[in-house]
């Protein structure tokens, strides 16, 4: 069948977008040659950095799921007055520039402002070290998690809920044995999209908690630190970089793929809700 | 009928295409045009160089990082260094003219207001032994510096109480203004700005590096006749007064 005209120009359209996004990312790995790749990464700088990131992203993605799920499940599954502004105030770091955050963190944790002043009292020191680091990811990357995980929770079937609390399941189980299953995968991606968020934190970062190699220098700080001190470490960093994101954000739409054919094992297996 | 549609949509698609294109082009053009000279320079030049030319685009950051953009092919006319290390490097690789100095500085530690860790002289940086020091990187002119006056002062030590190395001159002001960090080493011209929230501290005499701060054109500017404008009058008598002004020293 001879191509449309129409068809033609999205083709071309498609052609030119993915062009434009992969031309600076391939520029990074044609710039960089084997060995630098591999001097760069196994330098003191990179596995500081490695270090640093893996250390706090671990801590903060842990903090977004404890926090974030039930946050996510009651705006799922409840609905009240305000409970848009809820949402728009989760989702207002997605469209923050990373400057005002690490501003605002500054102006809440900072040795002399309201929630920094009381915790340095209480013996806890967060300027310029991990705790800071950990904040600004938490700060910027958990309404990726949350976003997704309410869109989970609001997908998991009414009836199969309903179901749990008429065979005699409490509120508390039901969220446990049927809610938190049922969502898994959309909490999975959620969780995704946070953690390639938290790799790439930079602006709240560098303004908050400084940079120094070894505490509180992630890899994206390494790169913009490198970026005039040792060209060849920015690009291995980078390259680094750019595909632990690529295979995190790939993920991301793997995960939900990968648990749905549990799912619907369940509703099948479920026929006494079935409609 | 529908290949009238189709047609009617390539010419659309035709038509938007070409319409962003000229806008990209005109906002390429908007940036250079007006003789209006691009302009990198050293972060702590923010302050003064708006005042003695308000008509050019300015790109403030770390001297040497600037110098780096440049050579990875960055466009500019101007291009004014804390350090005349990265000026003369850009004249030797043909990237620039022939630089020429037109201000001087000096060092001075910066305590914030309340002065958390008590600091009256440089010398009570050795003797806080929890102090939380912000520095710059040992590229960055004002990193550079640093190190020279402590290295005169035998207190090297003292940078191991370092708690960000910082991307230039104006993280360093942030961080102490805000009251995050004790202390740092920032220019003499780089307090005024902050006095309401931070103090100087002297450094000695004996202990101060040259400062020499160094312009030079593009090799090939877009604007030659810009580029001159903005040089004539940084170097010329209104220029020479704002950077007094501004506590800058003259060569």
């Amino acid at each position: 069948m001879r191509p449309t005209p129409f068809a033609a120009a999205l083709a071309v359209a498609t052609a030119l977008s993915l062009a434009f996004l992969l031309i600076p990312i391939v520029a990074i790995f044609a710039e960089l040659s084997l060995g630098g790749l591999v001097d760069g990464l196994t330098s003191d700088v990179a596995l500081d950095a490695l270090r640093v990131t893996a250390e706090t992203n671990l801590v903060a993605m842990a903090l977004i799921v404890i926090f974030g799920t039930p946050t996510a499940y009651l705006l799922a599954t409840r609905r009240f007055r305000g409970r848009a502004l809820l949402v728009t105030v989760i989702e207002l770091p997605l469209v923050l520039p990373p400057a005002v955050a690490g501003l605002g963190l500054l102006a809440a944790f900072g040795r002399f402002e309201l929630l920094g002043r009381t915790l340095y009292a209480l013996g806890i020191d967060v300027a310029f070290t991990k705790v800071a680091v950990v904040l600004a990811v938490m700060f910027v990357a958990s309404p990726f998690y949350v976003r997704t995980a309410i869109a989970a929770f609001e997908a998991v079937d009414t009836d199969l809920i309903a179901a749990s609390r008429t065979l005699g399941a409490g509120p508390a189980r039901t969220f446990a044995r049927v809610g938190l299953p049922l969502a898994s995968g959309g909490l999975g991606a959620g969780l995704a999209l946070a953690f390639a968020r938290g790799l790439g934190e930079f602006g709240a970062t560098i303004m908050f908690a400084g940079s120094l190699q070894g505490v509180t220098q992630t890899l994206s700080l390494a790169v913009y630190q490198e970026f005039d001190v040792n060209f060849e470490n920015a690009l291995a960093i980078g390259a680094l970089l750019v595909i632990a994101s690529a295979l995190v954000l790939f993920a991301a739409k793997l995960i939900p793929a990968w648990t749905r054919s549990a799912s619907t094992s369940i509703t099948v297996s479920a026929p006494s809700v079935s409609r | 009928m529908s290949r009238r549609l189709y047609i009617a949509g390539a010419l659309a698609a035709l038509v938007a295409g070409a319409a962003s294109a000229l806008a990209l082009a005109a906002l390429a053009r908007d940036d250079a045009a007006a003789a209006r000279p691009v302009v990198l320079a050293a972060a702590s030049l923010t302050e003064v160089l708006p005042r003695i030319m308000s008509e050019a685009s300015y790109s403030f950051g770390s001297s040497n990082s600037l110098a780096e953009q440049i050579r990875r092919g960055a466009p500019f006319d101007v291009y004014l260094s804390a350090s005349p290390i990265y000026t003369q490097a850009l004249y030797q690789e043909g990237l620039a003219r022939k630089p020429v100095a037109f201000a001087t500085n000096s060092l001075v530690v910066i305590v914030p207001r309340s002065n958390p860790a008590k600091i009256k002289t440089l010398f009570d940086l050795a003797e806080r032994p929890k102090l939380r020091l912000v520095v710059a990187g040992p590229k960055v002119p004002i990193g550079l510096y640093t190190r020279e006056v402590l290295k005169r002062l035998g207190l090297l030590e003292v940078l191991k109480k370092t708690v960000s190395l910082e991307p230039d001159v104006k993280g360093i002001i942030g961080k102490v203004a805000l009251g995050q960090a004790d202390a740092g080493f920032v220019y003499l011209t780089d307090v005024p700005p902050v006095a309401s929230r931070a103090r100087a501290i002297p450094i000695p005499a004996r202990a101060q590096p040259t400062v020499v701060y160094e312009l030079a054109i593009a090799a090939k500017p877009a604007d030659l006749e810009a580029a001159q404008d903005f040089v004539i009058a940084v170097l010329g008598p209104d220029g020479r007064r704002e950077l007094r002004a501004s506590r800058f020293g003259l060569p």
